[in-house]
């Protein structure tokens, strides 16, 4: 997907697409995925993503861009959130990269207190006027999507404007092992789009209605994505909560979500076939793999015991 | 000078007042054109759209008097859906949790009828793991994930959780008040039995999974503050009281800090100044923590 088209060009473009998928072969897919070494949270970080960003060729010119972080827990110092050096690396990144504008967003599963949250993970520290640029997406401004094709129980959807209404969607999750899902990723931390304000919290409409075909939907949902993985440190053994700091030292990048989660799940050891959400999405049938190879720079992470059928 | 919570005069933030009233004029400005209000403060001379439970809150904290309070009712009695209960906010269809909240407004407020469908919304919700083809279903299974203490869930078709099931019993007490059904007694109890069994072992609670997979999980300030509230009269809460004077001592944030105060105050424990970091970055939580410094000079809002 090139992101210098605009909104009618890609409906018609889809429309385009769909119609010929009808009369013919699916169209094969291929999807490029940059994997960068990265041993620590430094300032060496804002060249890295910077660098890590153009070799994706990604043009946002002039385009809203948001970023969304994984904040879950009040633990300042732990490894449960993404790092708030590298949201603010992709910050600078995409503002140099011409972005009109560039907002952070995020809406946690349990804690409703989004800004002490940010502020305990260290965001107001180290983003200047981090307030301002945030939007709590559990109160954000809500309208109702339609899931047109659903595989889970999710018929339509109430998702925030601020997700609505940008040109990029940028995931940024902490690379975790998942005590329910194997791994929590660049799909997984799409959960944090829906708002609580709405559902509530725990966001418990999205686990009736199957977990992993919940990820797989709301996927489907904002079609203009980017995915910006934080690999330094991960979690391993009993993530996404309570599991233990493991030092991986990536940053892992793509266009193409479920692509970029199975290059990271290649990473932690884990086979990507046996990730419920990313066999419902569908990966792509040719990764075209840049910067360090996976097997440089695997490292396996601890899986719960009954997560050992997992291991690659 | 630290002014006690977390702001020094180098840092305060203007947006963020931190007197009593202040808090009250902050409160009352908030206040959408409509009469209801946003959840968090005005951006760019922007205001946000009007959600139930900041405006509940907001009534509560700044009480049934005075032109504001008066928009905030008409608006909110307008905000009553056909089933008798609220939704969250304009924009949403589904009627929520955010009815038990409404129902702990004083009846005369929104309508002595209204307050009664309202009541009636509340007792026929429960959390889907509770009802009664969820459990047959379970026991035909083999299975054991049905709840049998049913508590109240955040959005209906959902499983019961600690935070909305605290709000419930707290409506249905101020409603047994009025009147005490055997249903509302049946319900209340239930919900309390659902709070205690789904209590962390460190004594607290978080949003209501005490232990997954085989791991504890662990408490929360907001949400034991909340269950402490819904437990008041419930005896061998001594663990409990422990876990919440210790999340004071540790808390971070106004919300978690509110409710503990509320909580602890409703259990009969004496609570100091307001602990570091605990100052109000959005309309709700400049509400409770009104709320939690009204509960201090002896009206707690939520129980009395």
């Amino acid at each position: 997907m090139s992101l210098s088209i605009n909104r009618r060009e890609f409906i018609a473009g889809t429309a385009g697409a769909l119609a010929f998928a009808g009369c013919a072969r699916p169209l094969r897919r291929e999807a490029s995925v940059t994997i960068v070494r990265a041993a620590v949270y430094s300032q060496d970080l804002y060249d890295t993503v910077r660098r890590l960003l153009t070799e994706q060729k990604l043009n946002v010119r002039g385009k809203r861009v948001v970023l969304k972080p994984n904040l879950v827990e009040f633990e300042p110092g732990s490894v449960i959130n993404t790092n708030p050096l590298v949201v603010h690396a992709a910050l600078e990144a995409f503002r140099a990269l011409g972005a009109a504008d560039v907002r952070i967003a995020e809406g946690p599963g349990h804690r409703r207190n989004t800004l002490d949250l940010a502020d305990a993970a260290g965001y107001f520290e180290t983003i200047r006027n981090f307030e301002d640029l945030f939007t709590d997406l559990n109160l954000d401004e809500v309208s109702r999507v339609h899931v047109a094709r659903p595989s889970s129980r999710l018929r339509e959807l109430y998702l925030p404007q601020t997700v609505l209404s940008s040109d990029l969607l940028v995931s940024l999750p902490k690379m975790k092992t998942h005590h329910w899902t194997g791994a929590t990723l660049g799909m997984k931390n799409f959960f944090g789009l829906v708002p609580g304000g709405v559902y509530g919290w725990p966001k418990n409409v999205l686990h009736w209605a199957g977990i992993n075909e919940s990820i797989a939907d709301i996927h489907t949902l904002v079609p203009r994505t980017f995915t910006l993985v934080d690999g330094i440190v991960g979690m391993e053994g009993n993530g996404p909560i309570q599991g233990k700091p493991k030092p991986a030292g990536v940053l892992v990048a793509g266009r193409d979500m479920p692509a970029v989660d199975a290059t990271c799940c290649r990473i932690m050891g884990i086979e990507p076939a046996k990730i419920g959400y990313l066999r419902i999405a569908g990966m792509p049938e040719t990764i075209h793999q840049t910067g360090e190879r996976v097997e440089a720079v695997r490292t396996d992470f601890e899986l719960l015991p009954m997560l050992q059928s997992f291991r690659a | 000078m630290d002014d006690g919570r977390g702001n020094t005069d180098n840092d305060v933030d203007p947006a963020a007042p931190q007197t009593h009233a202040a808090l009250v004029n902050a409160l009352a400005a908030a206040q959408n054109p409509d009469g209801g209000w946003p959840y968090c403060r005005e951006r760019h001379g922007r205001k946000g759209t009007s959600w139930t439970e900041p405006t509940v809150l907001a009534l509560l904290a700044l009480g049934p008097q005075g032109p504001v309070s008066a928009r905030g009712f008409q608006w909110l009695r307008s905000r009553q859906q056909p089933d008798g209960g609220w939704t969250p906010q304009p924009g949403v269809d589904e009627t929520t949790w955010v009815t038990s909240l409404v129902a702990l407004l004083p009846s005369q407020s929104i309508g002595i009828e209204n307050s009664h469908r309202a009541l009636g919304w509340i007792l026929a919700q429960m959390g889907t793991n509770s009802t009664f083809w969820y459990r047959l279903r379970e026991s035909l299974l083999g299975s054991h994930g049905a709840e049998e203490n049913p508590g109240w869930p955040w959005f209906p078709g959902t499983a019961a959780w600690v935070t909305p099931t605290a709000l419930a019993i707290m409506a249905l007490e101020k409603a047994a008040k009025a009147q005490m059904t055997d249903e509302i007694r049946r319900r209340i109890g239930q919900g309390r039995q659902f709070l205690i069994t789904r209590r962390c072992a460190d004594g607290g609670w978080n949003h209501g999974s005490s232990r997954a997979l085989g791991y504890d999980g662990t408490s929360y300030p907001e949400t034991t503050g909340a269950a402490l509230l819904a437990l008041r009269g419930v005896p061998n809460l001594d663990r409990s009281i422990a876990a919440a004077e210790r999340h004071w001592r540790e808390c971070r944030g106004a919300e978690g800090a509110a409710w503990l105060k509320l909580g602890l105050l409703a259990q009969g424990k004496k609570v100091d100044a307001w602990p570091p970091h605990s100052a109000p970055r959005n309309i709700r939580d400049t509400a409770l923590c009104l709320l939690a410094d009204h509960a201090q000079q002896g009206a707690n809002v939520f129980v009395d």
